[in-house]
């Protein structure tokens, strides 16, 4: 396990509200992360400062061996880096099938003229074949995207996740409006994930969190208020105080 | 396991199937060719409306499939116009002075001819020298090089400060009309170079053609824009289909995702705006010399405006809905304000046609965009996927 993604002393501010607040963050790969935390304790922000989307006033974002800093990278570059998000609603494009959704986000290059030239490959026919099997929807990969069930699209917007290929997965409320038994297979999907790569799920739902079986971070106020198991966490006071006590 | 292209695409076989069927019945149609049935000057209306169809396909593809609404694309289609314009005008009137002054004892010097030259295009704005940017204007090959140069590099440019800044909806819509307006304006002052609000004229006159009769020139650029018109509705079908298609309409639909997934969205829209924007001026470069004349008055926002109701009324997003759209309402409009359609007597008032088709295109684009999203050409969807 090395390092993977190290933020410190990251601080953003949105007309005067402090968002983040001197955050420092640190995940291995592979690893799985849970990070919980109150409305407006800076979930979203922090995922957002990550894919670079929003640029810090201060701090560091350091990432993979060479300690790169990805403040001032664009958001395709950082995803072409490693870094892949999922969304809190499900994006995807609607008006595309399941499988042009996924063919666009399978690795390859990214380049306007390499993306003209782009010819179909068995080995990404199959890439995504696997894909969908992976994320339950092979019987789903001619149909339009806009069709499909609620959870059937945070599958397949994990599926183009995956597909990227990402060493980082930044995944917000993946199990949200999901049914029991989706919620297990959305689970199992995130656990296999973060066996060769790291994956930091945003959630509220702790019995979600628990069976991700994992080490947790708890956010507010835009800063670290505990790190440690599930069970670690829900037992200090400070986060039963801001947190699990309302 | 590849289907080729045209597997895929059925509906570019019917579209190159219809085309040919159309431009072998006008030529037959024609005075030049056969019967005579339609005039040539119906045939120049013909050809005009197949430029006016490219310049559609490519504002289908800039606006229907990569969101962006540019208002700008009828300033490229007319950039092409004054382009080829320039060369037409000055070898007709270097033909016309070189006899004039061949009747003259002593033979003129090239200064003088140049003189002569210039004087004749540009005495009406009261200018007997040559503006810079008339410098290639001897040579056809370098304005044929200019008609896609000059959209090609303003939008390039344009395009590439606009998207970098992530301007975009309805902003950019204004950005491009600003420049289109801007341009229109320039090209209305008398000392712009390029004949004030006179423009250019006598473009039906092609240099070295002057003993062939109208009616085989204007058969001449039919055919040219009909094999415009299907080169660049195979292209732009082929830029379209498959993974580059996907992502110019996901960036349409969702240009922040599309970021994430790792595309520079920036770039894609560079290629498209700038790819549109050549192919709009060789439409314009072939429109120009059937219609005969050039003025600022053409590339006014209004004109790109229509060219996107047009393509709403055809139906966005499908490259056969530009096509049908400027087709239809084009023709129609040609009908409606050539006197063609009868006055309706309603006792009180009488509708004049000339005046009222106006108001019946824009009932007809809100009609449209309210309640008809699909266009006319939705009704071919149908048979565009059952045959694919």
């Amino acid at each position: 396990m090395s390092t993977l993604l190290e933020l410190s002393g990251v601080s953003v501010s949105f007309d005067g509200f402090k968002a983040i607040n001197n955050l420092a963050f640190q995940i291995s790969e592979p690893e799985m992360r849970a990070i919980i935390g109150p409305n407006g304790a800076g979930k979203t922000t922090f995922m957002d400062i990550v894919t670079g989307k929003t640029k810090p006033d201060e701090g560091r974002v350091l990432w993979g061996e060479k300690s790169v800093n990805l403040i001032g990278k664009s958001e395709s570059q950082i995803a072409q880096d490693g870094i892949g998000r999922k969304f809190q609603k499900p994006t995807v494009f609607e008006a595309q099938t399941v499988r042009e959704n996924l063919a666009m986000a399978l690795k390859n290059p990214r380049g306007p003229l390499d993306v003209l030239f782009y010819r179909k490959t068995k080995q990404g026919a199959a890439r995504i074949e696997a894909l969908a099997e992976e994320i339950n929807l092979t019987e789903q990969l001619a149909r339009t995207a806009g069709e499909l069930s609620h959870g059937q699209k945070q599958w397949l917007e994990i599926g183009m996740l995956l597909a990227q290929d990402p060493r980082l997965l930044l995944v917000d409320e993946p199990a949200a409006g999901m049914s029991p038994a989706e919620r297990e297979k959305t689970t199992q999907i995130l656990v296999r994930a973060a066996q060769t790569r790291a994956v930091v799920v945003v959630e509220h739902d702790m019995e979600f969190v628990r069976r991700l079986n994992c080490k947790v971070t708890v956010l507010h106020e835009g800063a670290v208020l505990a790190e440690g198991s599930i069970d670690h966490v829900t037992q200090n006071p400070e986060v039963i105080d801001v947190y699990l006590g309302r | 396991m590849q289907k080729s292209f045209i597997a895929q695409n059925p509906s570019v076989l019917w579209f190159l199937a219809c085309l040919g069927v159309f431009t072998l019945g006008v030529t037959i149609l024609s005075e030049a060719t056969g019967t005579g049935v339609i005039s040539t000057s119906f045939v120049k209306t013909l050809g005009k409306v197949l430029c006016l169809c490219l310049v559609a396909i490519a504002m289908d593809v800039v606006w229907g499939y990569c969101g962006i609404l540019s208002l700008g694309h009828f300033a490229f289609f007319g950039i092409g116009g004054y382009a080829v314009g320039m060369w037409l005008m000055y070898a007709r009137t270097e033909a016309i002075v070189i006899e004039n002054l061949a009747s003259r004892t002593i033979p003129p010097t090239p200064v003088e001819v140049n003189e002569a030259i210039a004087t004749q295009i540009f005495g009406v704005v009261g200018s007997s020298d040559f503006p810079l940017i008339w410098a290639f204007s001897h040579s056809l090959t370098l304005q044929m090089l200019l008609v896609v140069l000059v959209p090609g590099l303003l939008a390039l440019v344009f395009g590439w400060l606009a998207f970098r800044a992530r301007v975009t909806g309805v902003y950019l819509s204004i950005l491009t009309q600003a420049m289109t307006l801007a341009l229109a304006l320039y090209l209305f002052q008398n000392d712009s170079g390029l004949r004030g609000n006179n423009g250019l004229s006598g473009l039906q006159n092609i240099p070295g053609f002057e003993a062939v009769p109208q009616s085989v020139i204007s058969m001449g650029f039919f055919w040219a824009s009909a094999l415009a018109l299907a080169l660049g509705y195979v292209m732009f079908a082929r830029v379209l289909s498959g993974k580059m298609g996907s992502v110019i309409r996901a960036i349409r639909d969702d240009e922040p995702r599309v970021r994430f997934l790792g595309y520079h969205v920036e770039s894609y829209k560079l290629f498209i705006f700038t790819l549109t924007a050549v192919v709009a001026g060789i439409a314009g470069a072939l429109y120009y010399p059937q219609a005969g004349i050039i003025n600022p008055a053409e590339i006014v926002p209004i004109a790109s405006i229509y060219l996107a109701v047009w393509v709403a009324i055809g139906g966005r997003g499908r490259l056969y809905g530009a096509v049908i759209g400027t087709a239809f309402v084009s023709l129609l409009s040609s009908w409606f304000t050539g006197g063609g359609a009868p006055a309706v007597d309603l006792g009180f008032y009488t509708i004049q046609w000339t005046e009222w088709w106006l108001v019946l295109l824009g009932t007809s684009f809100v009609a449209v965009t309210l309640f008809f999203p699909g266009g006319i050409g939705r009704v071919f969807d149908k048979f565009a996927r059952k045959s694919s």
